[in-house]
Parts: C-alpha cells; sequence; structure tokens
C-alpha cells in the first residue's frame, strides 16, 4: 500500500459545475479530470506537455492539463471538451470539425478544439495564419492541418453570421 | 493514471511567504508555470519533498513603469510578455523572443521568470527515469560521466530559454528575493558557464522582477531562433541583437546568444564596431566572431557544427537588418 | 406528385458516422474504460539491449501489500507473430532479451504508485550478449545471432530478375546508380498503446479492449499465448487513436494486459507512456538503397537493378513481407522490361519495426524516382515528360511479375498536376532557393492472399433489419478514423437507395460482428465494401421479393425507389416500412449477409519464392508537385504548396479520400523534412513528441488534392486504395523541388537543415577544387 500522500482541499468549478474535492497533492489535473471526475474527453499523449491533446480551458485559457497540478487550480474555473455542447447540440467549432473532417482518428480533436475555442474567444476574427498561430502547440497526425484550419473557420463563419462571439 | 512521485504542495500569496516556506522545507522547489519543471518532475530528474507552487503569488504578475524603466513581474506569463505594447514598441526582442518559447499554449502559463531560470537541457538528460537509469545517468545528474564528451568532467548541457538574450542585449537587471534579503543584479551575473550549475541563485532565493532601463526603451532590437519545427521546439541557437545607429554607422551594439552554451552569453567585442559603418565585411566578420565565441556540443539531435553556423547567420542577419 | 427518387450516397462528401462523438469529448478510446475494481499494468523494460536472462527475482515485488500479480517471461512460453512463419516473439522475454525497452515482466497493483514502487523493486540478472544498431553490423563475419534460427541475423533474403537486365544495360545510353539511405520512421500516432484485460475465472472468459487495427490477429494471439480456447475471448475495437501501421500486428501491451489479468484474476489496465509507444514500435525500418537504371537517350527506361537492405529490428514482424514488397512494387508504375531485385532484411538489437504506411513500398520508390529525376536532367529531359515516356500501356496491362491491372489513371494524374501547378511556365524558372519538383506512386488496394490462410472470404458484411426499419451494419472493419464505417454504410445505403439515416453501425466485436482481417495495407475499402455492396443487394433481393409478393408481381417487375418499392409508375407502390414488414412475414429480424473474395488472377507471381506479395485487385496511382523555398543562410526549407493527384478508382466518400489524401502527403512530409528516429547504445533517443519531428500547423502547407477517378472493373462502384499512395509519392517530389532549388541533390532522409548546409557547402568546395 503506498505511503501516505499529502492533499488538499480543492473547490472549483468543472464545466459550469462547483466542486469541492479532496485531491493528493501530486494530482495532475488530467488525471483529476478523467479518473476523478471521469471526463475522459480530455486525451493524454505524450508524457508531458508536448502533444496538446490534453489541452484544457483554465479561467478562459488554455493550458495542458498534464503539466497542472489540481491542487494549484483552487477557485479556478475549468472548462473541458463536454462544456461546449449546449443541451447536446455542438457548439459551432464542434460541427466544424465534424463537417468539414477536421477529425479523423479524433484523439486530438478535444485538446485541438479547447485550443481553438481559447482562441476565437480572444479573437473571434482570426486570419489562417492566426488560426495557425493558435493551435502550433496542438499535433495531429491524421489531418495534415489542412481540414483543421478550414474547421476553424466554418465555426468562424458560422458564428459571425450570427453576429455574436463564440 | 499517470505515476507521479510523492511531494507536498505549497502555495504561498506572497514572495515573502514563498521564501519562508523555501527555508524552512527540506529539498524545495519553487515552480511557476510548470511548462517545464512538471515534465522534469514526472521524470524523476526532479525529485522535490516540498513543491512551492508560486502561481498564486500575485505581486509577481505585474508589468509597471517609472522613470527608471520597465518593471516585469517574474510571473508575468510569455503571452503577457509578447503582447504588452510597451515592450513590443520598446523592447522588441523581448516581445519576439517571448512569443518564440515553444507553442502558444506554453506561453499562456509559462511565465517570464520560468524561462529565465530553466534548466540547461540535454539529449542524455531530458529523458524518463528508465532511460537514464539503462544509460548509467550522466554528470548532470546522479552519473560519473559525460556522454556528450566522454570521459569529460565538465557538463555541457546548454541553456535553451528563449527570452534571456534579448533581456542581455538590453542591460537587464533582477531583483532576487533569499532568506537574507533582497538583492538587485545584472541578469548576467545570474548566470555562470556550468551545465550542471548554470544559475548563481543562493538557496532559496527566487526571481522576483525583472527591470529594463529607461535609457535603452526604444533601441532597435530583434530576436530569432532556429529550430527544426516551427512551434514547440527549444531553441538549435538564438541570438538577440540590439542595434543603435547613428549617420549611418554604429553606435552602440550588442548580440547574446541562447542554445549555444551552458549560459545565454553576451557577445564579447561588439564595442569594436561603434563608429563603424556596417558593411558585408565587418558583418562577415562579425558573424565569426560570433561563431567563434559560440560551443554548442552534441547536447541535441541536430549537429553542433550546424547550429555554430546558424548562431552567426542569424547575429549576421538581424544586424544587416537593423542597420537598415 | 414529386419524382421518386432513390436517394444517392456514393461520390457525396460525407461527415463521418462516427464524428459527433469524436467532436464532443464521448468518443471511448481504451485508456477511457476505468471501471471501479481496475488493477493498474505497469511493466518492467530491459536495460540492456542484447542479453541472456540469468534471473527475474520478483519475490520483493510480489511481497508488496497491493501488489496483484507480477508475471515474467515463464507466464507463457508459446510465441506470438503476424507471420504464421515467423513468430518467435514472447510477449515477456524468454532466455534472451533482444532490445533495450523490451518487456520482460509486468505488475498489476490496486494503484499506480504502488505498480511502480512494485517495478522498482524486480531484481533483473542478465549476462550482457555483442549487440548490433545497425545492419551493417548485424550482418557481419563472426557475429553473434540473435535468434538461433537466423545465421548472421539475415531474416531474409531476396533474390531475383525478371526479364533481360544485362541486354536491357547494354541497350541503354545512359546508366546511372546512386545509394539513398532513409532513416528509420515512426508512426507517432497520437493515442499512446492502451489495453484493458477482464478475466473472469468462473467462466474461465477473458475480454479484451485494445487499440489495434487487427482485432481478430489480436484475438488469435491471445488465445495462442493465453492457452485458452478462441470461443473464450471476446476482442473489442473500442475508438483508436490513429493507425498508420503501428497497430496492424497483435502488440505485446494486449498480450501482457492479458496474461497479468488472469494471473491477477481480475481486470488490469495497462496505459504505456509515449515513451513506450516508441519502444513497441513497429514503424518503418531504416532502409539502405542502392539502384541503377538505363535509359535510352529519349529517356525510355531499359533496365533497373536494385537492391535493399532493412534494418529491422530485433523481431520478424511483417518483415518478410516488407522485404518482399520493396521489391514487387517496384512493377506497376512505369513500363519495365527488365528488372533485379536483392533484398536483405536484418534483425538488429533495436525495436522491431512493422508495416507502416506506405509499407515497402516508400523508400524503394523514393530512390527510383530520384535517380530518373537526376537521368532526366542529365538527358535534358524535362521531369514531369521522362514519367509520361514510361507509362504503362494500360489500362490492361500485365507485369512482368504478373500484377493485375485494371485501371490506371496516372496520365490523368500526370496532366492534373501539370495543369494544376503552371508546371511548364514555372517549373525551371522559380528564381534562386525556389524549386519545383515533381514524382509519382502507386499502392496496392489489399493484398490479395491474406496473412492467413482459412479459405474465408476476405471480407464479411452483415446487414440486420429489423421490424422498426432500420438496418444495423455489422462489420468487424476497425474504424481507426480512416472513416470505414461510413464507407461501409456509403455502399449499402447507395445500393438500397435510402438515407444513411436509416443505418446505424457497430464494429470490431467479436461478439456481435463478423470477423474481419483487418485496416491494413488499404483493403478495407476495396474489400469491405463489396461485401457491403453484397449485402445490401442481397438485403435488397429480399425485400424486391417480398413487395412482390405484396404487389402480386414478379420480383423482375418491381421497382425499388429507396423509399418505395413499386410495380410501375402509375403504381403508389409501397413504403420502405410496409416492405419491411412484409418481408418480416414468418422469418422474423432479418440478417443479409455479403462477401467479398479475391479473383485468383490477382494473386500474384509464382516465377519467385514470395510473389504473392504486392498482388493486388487494384493499385492506385499519384502525381504530386511539391514547390519549396529555402532559406540561404540557415537552410530551412519551407513546403510552398502541394498539388496531389490520386487515382482512387471512385472518390466514395469525396471529403474523406480529400482527408487520406492530404494526411497522407503530409506524413510524407514529416519523413522527408523532419522525422526520424536515433539510438544510442541502442536506446532511442528521440522517444517523445518533443525529439520526434512530427510537423507542427506552422510548417505545414496548403495542400490541393485532384481526385482522379479511373473506375476499377472490380473495385467498390469502382474504388481502389485512398490514404497511402500519395504518401509515397511526396518524398520524391519534395527532394526533386529541393533539387530545382538549391543545384543540388540531397540522397538521404530526411533532408534537414543541417544536411543540406553540408551538402551545398561540400559541392560548393568541390566545384572550387575543380577550378
Amino acid at each position: 500500500m503506498s505511503e501516505k500522500r499529502n492533499k488538499t482541499l480543492l473547490h472549483c468549478t468543472v464545466n459550469g459545475k462547483e466542486r469541492d474535492d479532496v485531491v493528493k497533492d501530486n494530482l495532475l489535473l488530467a488525471d483529476y479530470l478523467r479518473e476523478e471526475i471521469g471526463l475522459t474527453g480530455t486525451k493524454i499523449g505524450c508524457d508531458g506537455g508536448e502533444c496538446g491533446c490534453c489541452t484544457v480551458l483554465i479561467d478562459g485559457v488554455p493550458q495542458h492539463a498534464c503539466l497542472r497540478l489540481a491542487a494549484t487550480c483552487q477557485e479556478a474555473e475549468i472548462e473541458t471538451i463536454e462544456a461546449l455542447a449546449e443541451q447536446n447540440r455542438l457548439s459551432a467549432l464542434q460541427r466544424g470539425f465534424h463537417e468539414k473532417l477536421g477529425t479523423q482518428c479524433g484523439f486530438c480533436t478535444p485538446g485541438m478544439i479547447m485550443a481553438a475555442e481559447g482562441m476565437l474567444r480572444e479573437n473571434p476574427n482570426p486570419s489562417e495564419d492566426e488560426i495557425r498561430q493558435g493551435l502550433a502547440a496542438n499535433l495531429c497526425r491524421c489531418t495534415g492541418y489542412v481540414k483543421i484550419i478550414e474547421a476553424v473557420q466554418f465555426a468562424i463563419d458560422e458564428l459571425g453570421s450570427k453576429g455574436k462571439a463564440a | 493514471m499517470e505515476y507521479m512521485p510523492n511531494f507536498q504542495l505549497h502555495r504561498p500569496e506572497s514572495a515573502a511567504e514563498a521564501v519562508k516556506l523555501h527555508s524552512e522545507n527540506t529539498a524545495a522547489l519553487y515552480v511557476a508555470g510548470g511548462t517545464d519543471m512538471i515534465v522534469n518532475v514526472r521524470r524523476g530528474i526532479e525529485q522535490p519533498e516540498n513543491l512551492i507552487d508560486l502561481s498564486a503569488v500575485t505581486e509577481l504578475k505585474a508589468i509597471t513603469e517609472d522613470k527608471e524603466g520597465l518593471h516585469i513581474g517574474a510571473g508575468v506569463t510569455l503571452k503577457e510578455v509578447s503582447g504588452n505594447e510597451h515592450i513590443v514598441s520598446n523592447y522588441q526582442a523581448v516581445a519576439e523572443a517571448a512569443a518564440a518559447v515553444a507553442g502558444i499554449t506554453h506561453q499562456q502559463y509559462g511565465t517570464l521568470g520560468g524561462n529565465l531560470c530553466l534548466d540547461t537541457r540535454c539529449l542524455f538528460y531530458n529523458q524518463s527515469e528508465w532511460w537514464r537509469q539503462s544509460n548509467d545517468y550522466c554528470l548532470k545528474a546522479r552519473g560519473e560521466t559525460c556522454h556528450v564528451a566522454s570521459g569529460g568532467k565538465r557538463c555541457f548541457a546548454a541553456f535553451s530559454g528563449d527570452v534571456a538574450p534579448s533581456l542581455l542585449v538590453y542591460q537587464a537587471e533582477v531583483d532576487l528575493v533569499g532568506p537574507e534579503g533582497t538583492r538587485r543584479i545584472p541578469l548576467a551575473e545570474m548566470y555562470q558557464n556550468d551545465g550542471l550549475d548554470h544559475l548563481t541563485l543562493k538557496p532559496g532565493e527566487l526571481l522576483t522582477v525583472i527591470h529594463l532601463p529607461k535609457a535603452l526603451a526604444g533601441c532597435p532590437s530583434r530576436y530569432e531562433k532556429a529550430r527544426i519545427r516551427g512551434s514547440i521546439d527549444y531553441p538549435l541557437a538564438g541570438a538577440a541583437v540590439r542595434l543603435e545607429m547613428a549617420d549611418g554607422n554604429v553606435k552602440d551594439l550588442a548580440i547574446a546568444l541562447t542554445g549555444v552554451n551552458p549560459y545565454p552569453q553576451i557577445v564579447k567585442g561588439t564595442d569594436d564596431y561603434a563608429g563603424d559603418a556596417l558593411d558585408e565585411e565587418s558583418l562577415d566578420k562579425l558573424r565569426d566572431n560570433v561563431r567563434k565565441q559560440a560551443k554548442p556540443m552534441k547536447t541535441t539531435t541536430v549537429a553542433p557544427w550546424y547550429r555554430r553556423r546558424v548562431i552567426g547567420a542569424l547575429a549576421r542577419r538581424l544586424t544587416a537588418e537593423l542597420a537598415g | 406528385m414529386n419524382e421518386i427518387k432513390p436517394t444517392k450516397t456514393i461520390g457525396v462528401p460525407t461527415p463521418l458516422v462516427d464524428g459527433p462523438e469524436k467532436v464532443a469529448g464521448k468518443a471511448q478510446y481504451s485508456a477511457d474504460f476505468m471501471p471501479s475494481d481496475c488493477l493498474i499494468g505497469r511493466i518492467f523494460r530491459s536495460p540492456v539491449a542484447h542479453a541472456e536472462i540469468i534471473d527475474v527475482d520478483i519475490s520483493a515485488a510480489q511481497a508488496l501489500p497491493g501488489v496483484k500479480a507480477v508475471i515474467t517471461g515463464d507466464e507463457t512460453d508459446e510465441a506470438y507473430g503476424i507471420l504464421p512463419i515467423a513468430r518467435f516473439e514472447y510477449p515477456l522475454a524468454r532466455e534472451k532479451v533482444r532490445y533495450k525497452g523490451e518487456p520482460v515482466a509486468c505488475v498489476a497493483a490496486i494503484d499506480v504508485e504502488t505498480a511502480q514502487k512494485a517495478i522498482d523493486l524486480i531484481k533483473f540478472k542478465y549476462k550482457e550478449l555483442p549487440s548490433y544498431t545497425t545492419a551493417q553490423e548485424a550482418m557481419a563475419e563472426g557475429v553473434v545471432n540473435i535468434h538461433d534460427n537466423r545465421e548472421r541475423n539475415i531474416e531474409r533474403e531476396v533474390d531475383y530478375d525478371l526479364g533481360e537486365v544485362d541486354e536491357g544495360f547494354e541497350a541503354a545510353d545512359l546508366i546511372m546508380e546512386e545509394t539513398f539511405n532513409c532513416t528509420e520512421i515512426a508512426q507517432a500516432q497520437m493515442e499512446p498503446h492502451a489495453a484493458i484485460a477482464e478475466y473472469d475465472p468462473t467462466r474461465d472468459f477473458m475480454t479484451v479492449h485494445a487499440s489495434t487495427q487487427v482485432p481478430y490477429y489480436g484475438h488469435l494471439m491471445l488465445a495462442k499465448i493465453l492457452k485458452m480456447e478462441e470461443s473464450q475471448i471476446r476482442m473489442i475495437k473500442p475508438f483508436v487513436g490513429g493507425g498508420f501501421g503501428c497497430r496492424t500486428e497483435c502488440l505485446n501491451v494486449e498480450l501482457i494486459c492479458a496474461l497479468v489479468a488472469r494471473a491477477a484474476g481480475g481486470t488490469v489496465r495497462i496505459v504505456v507512456s509515449r515513451e513506450e509507444s516508441f519502444i513497441t514500435h513497429r514503424g518503418r525500418p531504416e532502409t539502405d538503397v542502392e539502384i541503377k537504371i538505363g535509359l535510352t537517350k529519349d529517356g525510355m527506361i531499359t533496365a533497373v537493378d536494385f537492391k535493399a537492405i532493412q534494418r529491422g529490428g530485433a523481431y520478424s514482424g511483417y518483415g518478410i513481407v516488407t522485404i518482399l514488397y520493396a521489391g514487387g512494387m517496384m512493377f506497376g508504375l512505369y513500363d519495365l522490361p527488365a528488372v533485379r531485385y536483392k533484398g536483405f532484411r536484418v534483425l538488429t538489437n533495436t525495436p522491431p519495426c512493422g508495416a507502416m504506411r506506405g509499407h515497402g513500398v516508400t523508400n524503394v520508390r523514393y530512390a527510383f524516382e530520384s535517380l530518373l529525376d537526376k537521368m532526366a536532367d542529365e538527358l535534358g529531359i524535362d521531369t514531369l515528360e521522362i514519367r509520361r515516356k514510361n507509362l504503362l500501356q494500360g489500362p490492361k496491362y500485365e507485369t512482368l511479375n504478373e500484377m493485375f491491372i485494371n485501371s490506371y489513371g496516372l496520365p490523368e494524374c500526370l496532366d492534373w498536376v501539370e495543369k494544376a501547378s503552371d508546371w511548364k511556365k514555372r517549373k525551371g524558372k522559380m528564381g534562386p532557393y525556389k524549386g519545383l519538383g515533381i514524382a509519382c506512386g502507386h499502392y496496392p488496394s489489399g493484398a490479395s492472399k491474406p496473412v492467413n490462410w482459412s479459405g474465408e472470404p476476405h471480407a464479411t458484411v452483415h446487414l440486420k433489419l429489423d421490424w422498426d426499419g432500420s438496418i444495423t451494419l455489422l462489420t468487424g472493419a476497425p474504424e481507426i478514423g480512416q472513416g470505414s464505417t461510413t464507407m461501409a454504410t456509403q455502399c449499402a445505403a447507395e445500393v438500397l437507395g435510402v438515407d444513411m439515416s436509416r443505418f446505424q453501425s457497430l464494429t470490431s466485436d467479436s461478439k456481435f460482428t463478423p470477423k474481419d482481417n483487418g485496416s491494413y495495407s488499404s483493403r478495407v475499402t476495396y474489400m469491405v465494401g463489396n461485401a457491403s455492396i453484397d449485402a445490401a443487394t442481397n438485403l435488397k433481393n429480399i425485400l424486391i421479393e417480398a413487395a412482390a409478393k405484396k404487389l402480386e408481381v414478379k420480383p423482375e417487375d418491381v421497382e425499388c425507389l429507396g423509399e418505395v418499392y413499386r410495380a410501375g409508375t402509375q403504381d403508389e407502390g409501397l413504403t420502405f416500412n410496409e416492405v419491411v414488414k412484409e418481408a418480416l412475414v414468418g422469418t422474423g429480424t432479418i440478417t443479409a449477409k455479403g462477401n467479398f473474395d479475391t479473383l485468383p488472377e490477382s494473386w500474384g507471381t509464382k516465377k519467385y519464392r514470395g510473389g504473392a506479395i504486392s498482388g493486388s485487385m487494384a493499385y492506385a496511382y499519384a502525381a504530386q508537385v511539391v514547390e519549396v523555398s529555402i532559406d540561404p543562410e540557415t537552410f530551412e526549407i519551407t513546403v510552398e504548396k502541394v498539388w496531389a493527384a490520386q487515382d482512387v478508382g471512385k472518390a466514395l466518400n469525396p471529403l474523406a479520400v480529400e482527408g487520406q489524401i492530404e494526411g497522407s502527403v503530409w506524413m510524407g512530409m514529416g519523413q522527408a523534412i523532419s522525422e526520424g528516429t536515433e539510438y544510442v547504445n541502442g536506446l532511442g533517443i528521440t522517444n517523445s513528441m518533443l525529439d520526434y519531428k512530427v510537423p507542427t500547423i506552422i510548417e505545414s502547407p496548403p495542400i490541393e488534392v485532384g481526385i482522379i477517378e479511373s473506375v476499377d472493373p472490380h473495385g467498390p462502384f469502382g474504388a481502389k486504395e485512398a490514404g497511402e499512395t500519395s504518401l509515397v509519392s511526396f518524398i520524391p517530389a519534395f527532394v526533386s523541388a529541393v533539387t530545382d532549388a538549391l543545384g543540388v541533390r540531397p540522397l538521404d532522409l530526411p533532408v534537414t537543415p543541417d544536411r543540406l548546409m553540408e551538402l551545398v557547402e561540400n559541392s560548393t568546395s568541390n566545384k572550387e577544387a575543380a577550378e
């Protein structure tokens, strides 16, 4: 049996729901989300910060859940891929990735969409170059990124035509 | 579930509290954004018993300006640095360097202080515990030999932070808060040419503020790095150049390098160019001078000679561009 | 009254049927299954490249509280491997370890900390042996054999010639030869390998979820190494995060997981790290290619003589197939009158290679196309034109090695890229440090002879039609993101003329779905697509019979309009649901079955041993033009634009076909510009997503895709391969462009800035010396 662990009482909001959880000091946010809460949409694709699959929003900012300790998310607002659909209706970005085939195997997709979500909240109308910059920390091995850019542009058009920000 | 070694986490809310926690606890380490530190903890490179997380220390997150110059808190994120209008217009190389670190996501929570205190890197060091154990460890951590220069008793791990050279060409100074109080030193003195121990920080000292002098504000500068990919990668070689011209001649030239030595290095001999016009010949001489001072070793998969060639080319190109 | 028409599905860009789950974060991959009673498995790996095992002491690990099982090579003496003739790999090493990182023991414990602590308590005693990390070292005289039955570590030597090779060279006006080195490549699929095995001791039953492209082969190997009846195992492939060939054979991860689950009497999850995924490997072998081509002064090929040496790693895997593909696939792209091939597949003390996308073909094609390019320059023939001159006289054509070629859209691919890239105006006139290059490639649509010969059809699809009018498509074909389930659904929907919304699907669960050989060698669209058409045709016939009965007409008088079946234009007809109700009378739920089998004519040649490899029902063709620019100081290369034309026979789903071509082009780019594994003393030093350089979005170019449709006579609606061919053609087209930009030709891959700078400087200093 493992030795006694240092623990912290964590108060945070995950996908709009307030939580109070006792978490081990060394628990990574990615594991907190996946294994403690069961939000397995956030993926782990590397051994630390190299692939972007685990990207989530913390207080609206894209971060790697695999390099963040859960206990440091005190009072933070965390959003994962599971938060984007409203009443099961896919968001514009999610529809873009589906309809434009921005997703093939789908493993990088949650992180990619969350990075794009963070980018669009800050800049609702990015140029192609800005889209590339905004997704530059997220690797995809299937698409060659061509349709990922198209997927984000689809969402920009959708959101733009509705006249509101992401 | 990812394997993580056990440690106790502390979340101080002030720099003073952080320093106190550090001195009161054994095997303590500071962590800011964690983009590098947490990777090293996961790999067993760092084995802290106590981890002092700085993310709640709000006093480190401010950028202020006064008559003396600009003061950037060590906890300011790299994205804030690259997007700060004052930095973009007055200390351009600093903004460019911050925007060149890793990828955009890392920049959004990685901090300026963290980038300056980044551990040196080497192919034989930045590996998993199993890997290093299978390779008899190395001089830098728990081993007897260097795999870069076999038989060597010096560590050649390369400093790989992007932002330090840009701050060095602006003669930045830093505040260090430690158990014995606060001291302010030139950033250049925070480093030494030793891959094992490249920071001159005393035990428990914390980098809190980076000062950029007003006198040099607006002086033109650039930063460029060579890397394999357009994102995510550390610099294979990076150069910051600050150049002020007067009447078509060099008035003030400063160059600093990263990725090619165990510490971010100010290129010597740039004073010699004062008063010179920068023609092709003098630019070639400058390039060769930079190459001579860069001493990359086989710490990356890319050949050291290439990194030396490129660092010269980058320094030359940036200087020529700044000269107009 | 609106005209009623069957719904068209084929040729319509169609988002993937399983897309919504992926974008919503609801798609469950192997690592996402975590029942509360699940134990954590961790693997102890060899720290040494080649050694005799003296002892694996697990006593302290077993004694640790919280540890439920510790197993070693003693757990099973059954070997596994994809090829029945080369099965000598054990899930956990026995007697010897043969590469650094080879699994030696496995722990199952209540949590990850306990599992790691137990791993740290394992004592591994061994006697080190000489180890070899290059093919040349491993093949040298006097080496220690890595396997007893493989003298000088040669896994397979291939040696044949077809046509009059010496006469061919005699007839040539220009003969040139060149040697190319292509670095080892890893798939670097985004999902690290994972498996969860649930052992039920009461029933002696094993259920395994695994990240695999071949659940059927996995099922076979599980039964073998567990010594269990195949019927006592259920194999499930959940969502899979990319394959590219790293999962086209059963991996040790799922085997070890099942072994340790049985030992622990419970459920165990193993999710390996990114580093361990690289160690598990099965990538493209490092290959040295020596090639000689003879041309007439008009640019016609008279003979080809080439040799390939592949560093295969410590176990066979697909190795024999890979070295045979490298030879056999020289044919079928151009008209070759005479070819000599010598191939060596070599065993080394590095992680085992496998069947990576563009299997066997990629590196040899690169060498051939590059040399042809160089010779065209020498003869003053346009590099696009020289390819036109050597086209097959198709489409009905038989190669020297008896390939079965019935569709050949390469001429149209060349036309397309020539026009789209404005080749005639721009080639050779790009200015300094800018270049355009061209190359071609081809790839089979599945191997016509299966790995395990059982006499069963190549593919089987079931369509279950029930009282509610819904159709469930059941296929064993592993959906790995390529869109195979969408494709199979489209094929069935098209035949029935109904909307795809009538369909649901169930894939790759041995409890429900018919067996399928797996997603590899671009077999699925061709084979499973045809099986789906067959199943839907059979179902349609049942429905027509039922409609005929209800309408009181002969079946041949019934017209199927998808949602309506009628006996004549004046007839109001029956709705689909009415027909279904009638069809179920007296029989209940209907399952229609469809099969596909290859034609014996496509089984390859008997002229040399292993001639079945590269035999396929159809080949896809590609031509590509690449534009680059190069930084004159740092030699960093920017791929500015790619024009990629591929003859896919028929684009069943143009959206997915584009996605496959773009992805292939881009993956080829990775191999060309930045990717490659490196080893130091047998230890991989590039086993992370930081050090193994998969391109980011920043340096990834715009890709314009030209879909060419030659309509293969045997393909499903004329379709063939879409997901590998364009990878093959990118690499030589890129090197051709770099050569156009700099005037010197890189030979070795990847073409990194440091290699390029060295090449240019050497060439400049050579020129200066000559002057």
